[in-house]
């Protein structure tokens, strides 16, 4: 039982992993649609605070440089260049803050103009690629401040993600600079990597999370439905007694309820057909006895006056020979009939041996003989020398062959019968072919109705009972085995029985075909 | 001459059955009662016992357990009833016998009481040796170092049977033609059924039999043997 729950259809088939599997994938996709929202609305908002406080910086910057170049316009230029040089360095006159994050870049719009003294410098070893040139240009044709993000690049082949923000800035006597501020953007990045690293986490989390209240969740309503197949299945095999806990009033409980209700009903049903069966099982038997014990009685007191026949007339005597013969007309009817009704209860039982079916067919053919030889027939067998075991009820099999040979005597009209035994590795099979008055085909599944006669202007030939076919179909189909007849009117009949070589197993196929070989197919 | 006492509720059987035993010149008791059995038993001890399973008072496997407990008669069950159960129950209580109502012919009840009564060892004489057993052929007695082991009829015969050719290995069906008289039977139940009562009386260990020993697939034969 347990090795199964572990196996790969039991996963795929398992309640609990479809609800699991559908609730993660719905969580997954919930979590990366508003984990995403935020990532993007915060990286955002960071990005923006950034740009405006670096605007600011940048103007206030400029319009400092600005003016302490418009102060220093009479100077000499070493004068300006050293305040340049100062701006460069220390845009916001605040020293020691370019160090801090940003660089700083003048540069000349038109350089190479005629003697004018170029004043153009980077902080900090920076290249001049780091300024976009588009960005120049919007510069250079705008008025204000303008702003674009870009990648710094340094000298020594270092890089960091960063802002620039530039604007337009004269110099007296040198013609028009642009000013830029590069902001390295590196703390921003690292922000929001650590952001986007929390989000994913808290998303797996919580994921986890999902999938462990899912089963919970569906352990609980599981287990009763796993409890409850559980249950149905020892139902099936046969454990009547077999109830589900029931723990509260909820829908769980229901079921278990209502389960416990069902069961409850079956089981009573079941053991009112098992009563009913044994009442009619207890019948049989006592109508069994009742009428053997008188039978008995009756016997002997026929035996008695039938050995004394030889002192009575010759009406009496012949009566004595009637008395007796009928007698064991009725004993066998009576047999007859309680195995039938033996059937009918279903209490009918097989007591399996091993033993040689060939064999058992042999002897019957050689104890019928003389029966067969009376009715001026005789039987002939088609078989192997090989002995065919087979585990099945030997005296309901040998009653289905003698049954079929009785039969094939009594309405051979003396014309030779032939017996057939064929065998596979899985089924036997034996076909008891005559060649007498026959059947008409539409009525040959009806010789195993019980009292049945084919023909009812022809007088029973004394001795059958009128329930030996049927009983014998009844024999056969307790082994899981066939028999089938075949006939045509006035070319006799065919009776085939294939029966498993292990009682209650599945028959193959049929060795022996229905429709006799001898019989020109049409 | 002899006498069977026979044991039915059904009156009308019951008489039938005097009238034929009595016509093979056998002197019949009836009993119409279990319950009353014992009695009639102890009263007039009969040779042979003809029991019925159904009867009132006290039904025939109890009845023939009382008997067994006090004799050795041979005991036929007589039943309506196939049924495996019932003779299984009625010979492990001791009975020696059974035939199935409505008999084949009455003639076969006769023969089967002749041959209970009759010794299938009568012709027999002297002492034969089985491993420490002595049977006494004339006085139809088992000892084991000097003390009897009480035997049936039919459990003495079995026993002879089997010790009088040691060598040789009985198939039931062999067994039920010289000890029971049946010419063609197969119900080995009887066989089975009488063989463990037998090794239960003469086996030192009837789980490990050395005296009546299996042949597994055949039959049985005398173990330990010693001589005619």
């Amino acid at each position: 039982m347990h090795h199964r729950f572990f196996s790969r259809t039991k996963i795929r088939n398992s309640l609990a992993f479809k609800v699991i599997f559908s609730n993660v994938l719905l969580g997954l996709v919930i979590i990366s649609l508003t984990g995403s929202t935020l990532y993007r609305q915060l990286s955002d908002g960071i990005r923006k605070v950034k740009v405006e406080s670096s605007i600011g910086e940048t103007r206030s910057a400029i319009f400092n440089a600005q003016y302490r170049i418009l102060v220093a316009t009479d100077e000499e230029a070493a004068t300006i260049k050293k305040i340049v040089e100062d701006i460069v360095v220390n845009p916001a006159g605040v020293v020691g803050e370019s160090v801090n994050g940003r660089e700083v870049a003048l540069l000349q719009t038109n350089p190479g103009v005629a003697g004018s003294r170029n004043f153009q410098r980077l902080s900090n070893l920076v290249l001049l690629s780091s300024i976009p040139s588009e960005l120049r240009k919007r510069v250079q044709s705008g008025k204000g401040i303008e702003w674009a993000y870009s990648t710094i690049s340094y000298q020594d082949g270092n890089y960091r993600p960063g802002l620039v923000v530039g604007e337009k800035i004269s110099i007296p006597n040198s013609g028009s600079y642009e000013m830029y501020l590069l902001f390295n953007l590196s703390n921003q990045k690292a922000t929001l990597a650590l952001l986007r690293g929390a989000l994913y986490f808290s998303g797996l989390a919580l994921l986890f999370l999902i999938a462990l209240l899912t089963l919970l969740v569906v352990r609980q309503v599981v287990r009763p439905v796993r409890d409850a197949a559980r249950i149905s299945e020892g139902f099936t095999a046969g454990d009547l007694n077999r109830r589900m806990e029931v723990k509260g009033n909820d829908e769980i409980g229901r079921l278990g309820h209502s389960f416990n209700e069902m069961a409850h009903s079956l089981q009573q049903q079941i053991s009112r057909l098992e009563n009913l069966s044994r009442v009619q099982q207890r019948f049989v038997s006592d109508v069994s006895h009742e009428l053997r014990t008188p039978l008995t009685t009756l016997r002997m007191a026929s035996e008695v006056i039938y050995s004394a026949r030889d002192h009575f007339d010759a009406s009496i005597a012949r009566s004595a020979e009637l008395l007796v013969a009928q007698l064991d007309r009725f004993e066998k009817l009576l047999e007859d009939l309680l195995e039938v009704s033996r059937f009918d209860a279903e209490v009918a039982v097989l007591e399996i041996v091993q033993f040689d079916f060939a064999n058992v067919i042999s002897r019957a053919i050689s104890d019928l003989n003389l029966l067969a030889q009376e009715s001026g027939t005789h039987i002939e067998l088609i078989k192997s020398a090989m002995p065919e075991v087979i585990s099945a009820d030997i005296r309901r099999v040998e009653r289905i062959i003698r049954n079929l040979l009785t039969n094939a005597i009594e309405y051979s009209d003396g014309k030779p019968i032939q017996v057939t035994v064929k065998t596979t590795r899985s089924d036997v099979a034996v076909g008891v072919r005559d060649h007498g008055v026959g059947m008409e085909e539409e009525n040959a599944y009806r010789v195993f109705d019980r009292f049945w006669r084919a023909d009812l202007s022809r007088a029973r030939v004394r001795g059958g009972t009128g329930l030996g076919l049927s009983i014998s179909l009844e024999d056969a189909r307790l082994h899981n085995g066939e028999l089938e007849a075949w006939g045509r009117p006035g070319q006799g009949a065919h009776f085939v029985l294939t029966l498993p070589r292990v009682a209650g197993h599945e028959i193959d196929a049929r060795v022996i075909r229905l429709q006799p070989v001898d019989f020109p197919s049409t | 001459m002899t006498l069977v006492m026979v044991v039915d509720d059904d009156q009308d059987l019951a008489e039938m059955l005097g009238i034929v035993l009595t016509g093979a010149g056998i002197d019949v008791d009836l009993v119409g009662r279990g319950d009353e059995v014992i009695d009639v038993f102890r009263a007039n001890p009969p040779d042979l016992v003809l029991l019925d399973v159904m009867l009132p008072g006290l039904n025939g496997i109890e009845v023939c357990r009382l008997i067994r407990a006090e004799s050795l008669v041979p005991i036929i069950m007589l039943s309506a009833k196939g049924d495996t159960h019932d003779v299984v129950k009625g010979l492990e209580a001791g009975a020696d016998d059974y035939m199935i109502k409505p008999f084949k012919h009455p003639s076969e009840l006769v023969a089967r009481i002749r041959t209970r009564l009759r010794r299938s060892s009568a012709g027999l004489s002297g002492q034969l040796t089985l491993s420490d057993l002595a049977i006494d052929l004339v006085a139809h007695q088992v000892t084991r170092g000097g003390k009897a082991i009480g035997l049936t009829r039919l459990e003495f015969d079995l026993l002879v049977a089997l010790a009088k050719e040691p060598g040789r290995v009985f198939t039931r069906d062999a067994l039920l033609s010289e000890v029971w008289g049946y010419r063609h039977s197969t119900d080995t139940r009887l066989v089975n059924v009488h063989v463990q009562r037998l090794r239960a009386k003469v086996e030192h260990d009837p789980e490990n039999p050395e005296i009546v020993v299996t042949v597994r697939g055949v039959g049985y034969k005398a173990g330990v043997t010693g001589g005619v």
